[in-house]
């Protein structure tokens, strides 16, 4: 350790206000243009290249359109999550999960435009325009897919924190290729995690999903 | 005598049946406390402390509480007092959004005074290491110490003695849904809480206490929850905060713990290091134990670990202590104690064999009392195919070299007194099973219904499990111990019974029978002696008319039993150029008495297996004696086994016999030892620290080179 | 994430002279923004605006022409790994690719963003560690915990880069077209990446007001054959441990020529020409590719945690070379 830093770790009335930096948080929104409407095409295109803080925007989920006002700072799990839409309802689509936060863990895999992608790292301004597909968006109204039959069939689930977000993994990668190797199932779903252990069942589903697909 | 009948009798007990939650789950539909939107609601987070040691100088709040959209600022720590840890609570925000409170903490200014601190146990032992508790006198607790035997005439008597050093590291619990509330005061006298938690009623009791409350007062639900572990069995700082932001703003509030204060402090599993020295006789005998160990749980004790562990030693002398460090508190973690003692005692029962040049599935077989055990060292080496292993370690060619080992593990696992539960069969033929447990994702809610539903004749779906919830006032334990299914079932199963005889009296004048001689068979009740007088299952219940039966039940001994057995045998591939361990294949042989659900019981032996391999090859809290901090308090650097290190596991359920035990946690121990004398047999150097990560592989393999 | 605003990218020009008054960290470039958020989320990085370059036109795409293939910027990790010519032509390449991270991660991270991520050292990516490259004076790598650090090219930075893409591309040649307020420029992709000697803050050579446009390959020569090979602890989404890029030009058994690049291992993407050197010419055998994962090691100088690099460098690039004429 070097001296500097021996001092650093002994020295009197270190003041942890250094690690907040810069101006306070909260000031930017005010010096920003107001929101504007991105989600139309026309608006979009005539704002473009002004900067804005927030805007009011329209998603396109499960095949219904939300409108919500966000920040640009607003990640597209926090819309589906705890979002509250320009009619005051709340989106409340809570399948997906914040686990990780870090875009590893797969809890908070949403397919847009038919592709899975975390949606911990998805800015929610980025996803106006595509389709977004959730969990709750996966069954056909009662008539539950082929991979929700056979994840139940196989029990691969336990705690099931992190079960939509293999549910959602597992259609999309047998959408892409319907006859996988355990070798592809594998890869399909490398960026998902389970603490409980489920996997050799989920395996064990995706392998019964593909016959039926 | 209450019994659970023959095997060949059962028409769902011990067959395999999926889980009643799980269509809610694979739809997203299943509401966790994480998912709990309460009109209203704020978002609340804790300021938590981001060195190991310090005094707290001054705490600002001022800017915090101006900004806008920040409902509440509360002090946690006094001015004055120590942080004993990273992560240690100082304040919490509660905001209008996530976002918002997010960005009043950075505006809670704290001025502190760092102190000299000790995050690893090397440093909390140097000599003039900083003392970090005012109650202790060094960083050492006192040692416990045991002594059986003649241990130094049994070392004299050793035809072989081994001495050796085992580590494993502090390994976190890696809950999915972190820990966490939703806690609302629907009036300054009631308070209903959504809890993350694998003890309803002890979390209603604690904030009971807490607040000053009736126990009745105080609601708490856990309707589904993302993982605990052994981690979560009290509100914690976490939920009193959330209770009393609730209270001071009048309105419900969500506190969800973040990724890394899940990691600094929702609990971990100790340390452990113990240098043994042992001896066996030249006929196999392990005759001689001499054990030196300690671990650290953090700030707190409770760092302690098996050893001797499973293997009968005569002589044996122990000595164990914990070491306190600046870093987040243990709490007890799957199988507390019995993986890290499993895997130093399989790793020396390896080695002893080899010295003594005897197989050592033998040395095991000669040493271990349980008739359970020596059944599944038969089952599971014919599975694994033990004959393949190098009779020579590290003897086979090429540059993956493949290897097999053994390990073995003991846990108890019985049931035991406090659950009450009420079975209610309705006029119009529905049945409500209800109870104060909780479903951590073991099954225990679908176990409920199979009991209810094969002593109705009836299916599980037909049964409506209400558990989760404080509300109807029916205690359960905590699941811990694995000892949940053991310790409702007994009780489902008399309240059933005791159902199922009030609907037989009044079928009984209908079937013109006696109630002795009724049955039920298929959603029927019929007359043993006469087949032919039958009526549906909602024939009988309409006989009541506008009445319900509603029966609770009681604890029985004789449906539980405490003690289980496994072995695990392993089999892996070492790249010897790379360092990385490969696992194929993992036999679990795994004794639980009778499985209501072979299914879920298959699931929880894969889950412990996957822990355990986790455990072995990837976990590690790694704390940093520069910084103080925890270097990997995320989903990235603290490595949890993903789908590619997933092996073919054949879960065996060895039900030895006709009643409940729990397999919560045994399976999680066996398979550190399997695996790591599986190492050992592919490459012929041991590595006697976990994890067995591709560093430590090729290290070792470069000092057996040189 | 503290707040910022967010502009739509129109056009090339209008980015550059929205990032030309300021330096690093006000204005910021997002593409994928796997790299960024998490940069973002933990205050490593607190910028004003962000600008968004996805609404770019004509920076998404692959193409092939008799010069070899063209890349925009803005084309994910995904589209490479899976894009046949690449399997078939650029093989190293499409390894590098399909082993980042995750599928999830792959569908949206961008190859300029791959190129232009920051390190994942712990310290680093730690808002309360104020190390070398955050203006501190400390590599806290050198006294601390450095597992996953620098055995090359470290002093007095011991990040690894942490891109698997970089070293497939500088294997391949490969260049690439920066846009700036003077226009464009062509450079290798090789002299895009910097050591810490030089600029401890930065990773490459890119100007605040600068942007990654497009990613060049010439056509790999006639019996060349490329790997990529990655040692990790965990299967994914781990960075690279060490990682070899390797392209072999080869007549029978014997190695024309050599591309050998290093990742994980130092601060910027490592071109071993000692490996190079001694397999050109030769024939590749074991102890040839031996001898060439022992040259490559020299000159490395392990920290106190990380010595097991070394010895999987070598093995690695000696297993490559093995992978040619196997």
């Amino acid at each position: 350790m070097s001296e500097k830093d021996k001092e650093k770790k002994q020295g009197k009335n270190i003041s942890r206000r250094s690690f907040i930096k810069g101006v306070g948080t909260g000031t930017v929104a005010a010096t920003v243009a107001p929101a504007i409407l991105v989600g139309d095409d026309q608006a979009a295109e005539a704002q473009t290249d002004e900067a804005v803080a927030s805007a009011r925007i329209q998603l396109n989920i499960n095949e219904e359109t939300t409108e919500i006002e966000v920040e640009a700072r607003t990640t597209l799990l926090s819309v589906l999550r705890d979002g509250i839409d320009t009619t005051g309802n709340n989106v409340d689509l809570t399948g997906a999960k914040l686990i990780c936060d870090k875009g590893e863990c797969g809890g908070c895999t949403v397919l847009v435009d038919g592709k899975p992608v975390y949606a911990c790292m998805l800015l929610a301004m980025d996803a106006q325009g595509k389709q977004i597909t959730t969990v709750e968006g996966i069954a056909n109204g009662d008539d539950l897919h082929p991979v929700q039959e056979a994840f139940i069939q196989h029990d691969a689930l336990m705690c099931g924190f992190c079960t939509p977000g293999f549910v959602v993994s597992s259609v999309a990668l047998l959408n892409e290729n319907n006859k996988p190797t355990i070798a592809e199932i594998k890869e399909g779903l490398s960026g998902n995690t389970c603490r409980c252990g489920t996997y050799p069942f989920i395996f064990d589903a995706v392998e019964t999903a593909s016959q039926k697909m | 005598m209450a019994s659970w009948g023959e095997a060949s009798q059962s028409r769902l007990i011990g067959k395999r049946i999926t889980r009643l939650s799980g269509k809610d789950k694979v739809t997203g539909k299943a509401k966790y406390t994480y998912d709990i939107n309460r009109p209203g609601m704020l978002y609340a987070r804790i300021l938590r402390s981001d060195v190991a040691h310090a005094n707290v100088i001054d705490i600002d709040l001022s800017r915090a509480e101006e900004l806008p959209g920040v409902s509440a600022v509360l002090p946690i720590i006094e001015v004055g007092k120590k942080l004993r840890y990273q992560g240690q609570e100082i304040a919490a925000v509660a905001a209008e959004t996530d976002e918002i409170a997010k960005d009043a903490l950075r505006l809670i200014f704290v001025d502190l005074e760092e102190l000299p601190y000790v995050v690893t146990e090397e440093d909390a032992l140097a000599e003039g290491a900083p003392e970090i508790r005012d109650d202790w006198k060094g960083n050492k607790s006192n040692p416990g110490k045991n002594e059986e035997g003649d241990v130094d005439a049994a070392f004299n008597e050793a035809a072989v003695t081994v001495e050796a050093t085992y580590h494993t590291p502090v390994q976190t619990h890696v809950c999915l849904e972190t820990h966490g509330h939703v806690v609302e005061w629907t009036d300054d006298q009631n308070l209903t809480v959504w809890a993350s938690t694998q003890a309803v009623f002890g979390v209603r009791n604690d904030f009971a206490r807490r607040f000053e409350l009736p126990a009745n007062q105080v609601r708490v639900i856990t309707e589904h929850m993302g993982g605990g572990f052994g981690s979560k069995f009290g509100p914690g700082v976490e939920g009193h905060t959330a209770a009393q932001l609730s209270k001071i703003t009048g309105k419900p509030v969500k506190l969800m713990l973040t990724r890394r204060a899940e990691h600094l402090v929702a609990g971990n599993r100790p340390s452990m290091t113990q240098q043994v020295k042992a001896g066996a006789s030249s006929d196999g005998r392990l005759i001689a134990y001499d054990m030196r160990g300690y671990g650290t749980g953090g700030i707190s004790s409770g760092a302690g670990f098996t050893g001797p562990y499973v293997y009968h030693v005569e002589n044996q002398r122990t000595e164990r202590f914990n070491v306190v460090t600046n870093a987040g508190n243990q709490r007890a973690m799957r199988a507390p104690g019995h993986p890290q003692g499993a895997f130093a005692m399989d790793s020396l029962m390896d080695e002893l064999a080899e010295k003594l040049g005897m197989n050592p599935l033998e040395f095991r077989r000669i040493n271990d009392s349980s008739e359970v055990r020596q059944a599944q060292y038969t089952l599971g080496a014919q599975e694994i195919g033990w004959h393949k292993r190098n009779t020579i370690p590290g003897s086979g060619t090429g540059v993956k070299k493949r290897g097999i080992g053994v390990g073995s593990g003991q846990w108890g696992g019985g049931g035991g007194r406090g659950t009450q539960a009420r079975v209610t069969i309705n006029a119009d033929g529905t049945v409500e099973a209800v109870t104060g447990t909780q479903d951590l994702g073991t099954g225990i809610r679908t176990a409920i219904a199979i009991i209810v539903a094969e002593e109705f004749g009836l299916q599980p779906t037909d049964i409506s499990v209400k558990i989760g919830d404080s509300a109807p006032g029916l205690p359960s334990g905590g699941s811990g111990g694995s000892q949940t299914t053991a310790s409702v079932a007994p009780v489902i199963k008399t309240a059933a019974e005791t159902a199922k005889q009030k609907l037989f009296a009044h079928v009984a004048p209908l079937l013109q029978a006696p109630v002795d001689d009724l049955r039920v068979g298929n959603g029927t009740i019929y007359v043993a002696s006469d087949r032919t007088k039958t009526v549906t299952w909602h024939q009988a219940t309409g006989l009541l008319g506008m009445e319900s039966i509603s029966e609770g039940g009681s604890w029985d001994q004789e449906l539980s039993q405490h003690g289980v057995a496994g072995t695990q045998f392993a089999e892996v591939e070492v790249d010897t150029e790379t360092g990385n361990v490969q696992v194929i294949k993992i036999v679990a042989v795994q004794d639980c008495g009778l499985a209501i659900n072979r299914l879920t019981t298959e699931s929880q032996i894969n889950g412990g297996v996957i822990m355990g391999l986790g455990q072995t090859l990837l976990e590690e809290r790694i704390m940093d004696p520069l910084t103080g901090r925890m270097l990997n308090a995320n989903l990235e650097d603290y490595k949890v086994p993903g789908t590619y290190e997933i092996p073919e596991i054949k879960s065996i359920v060895f039900d030895t016999h006709r009643k409940v035990s729990g397999v919560g946690e045994p399976p999680c121990i066996p398979t550190l030892g399997a695996i790591a004398n599986a190492v050992y047999n592919a490459i012929g150097v041991r590595i006697r620290e976990l994890p067995i990560t591709p560093d430590k592989v090729l290290n070792a393999l470069a000092e057996k080179k040189a | 994430m503290d707040k910022f605003s967010y502009v739509n990218a129109t056009s090339l020009k209008q980015v550059t002279s929205l990032l030309s008054d300021s330096g690093w960290g006000e204005v910021m470039l997002i593409a994928g923004g796997t790299d960024l958020l998490s940069e973002l989320k933990e205050y490593i990085e607190t910028p004003k605006t962000l600008i968004n370059l996805k609404t770019l036109p004509d920076m998404d795409g692959i193409s092939a022409d008799a010069n070899g293939l063209t890349i925009g910027a803005l084309t994910t990790v995904a589209d490479i790994a899976m894009h046949p010519t690449i399997q078939h032509h650029y093989t190293v390449l499409a390894q590098a690719a399909a082993s980042v991270a995750t599928p999830q991660i792959r569908n949206v991270g961008t190859i300029g963003g791959n190129l232009c991520q920051r390190p994942r050292c712990w310290y680093y990516r730690d808002e309360t560690v104020n190390c070398i490259k955050k203006g501190g004076d400390l590599c806290y790598a050198v006294d601390g915990l450095s597992k996953y650090h620098a055995i090359l090219g470290g002093d007095p930075v011991y990040i690894v880069h942490p891109s698997d893409i970089a070293p497939a591309l500088i294997a391949l040649n490969a260049s690439m077209k920066i846009t700036g307020p003077e226009g464009e420029k062509t450079m290798k992709v090789e002299e895009f990446f910097t050591l810490p000697s030089d600029n401890p803050f930065r990773e490459n050579v890119l100007q605040p007001n600068e942007i990654v446009v497009e990613i060049q390959i010439p056509n790999p020569k006639p019996n060349t054959k490329s790997f990529y090979l990655k040692a990790r602890e965990k299967g994914a989404p781990d960075f690279a441990l060490a990682s070899v890029a390797g392209v072999f030009e080869m007549a029978g058994r014997t190695c024309q020529s050599a591309n050998i690049v290093l990742g994980g291992v130092a601060p910027k993407p490592w071109r071993s020409t000692e490996a190079e050197t001694a397999l050109t010419g030769k024939m590749v055998n074991n102890a040839v590719s031996m001898k060439a994962g022992e040259e490559a090691v020299q000159k490395a100088r392990p920290l106190n945690d990380n010595e097991y690099k070394v010895t999987l460098t070598q093995n690695l690039i000696s297993r490559a070379a093995m992978m040619a004429v196997s």
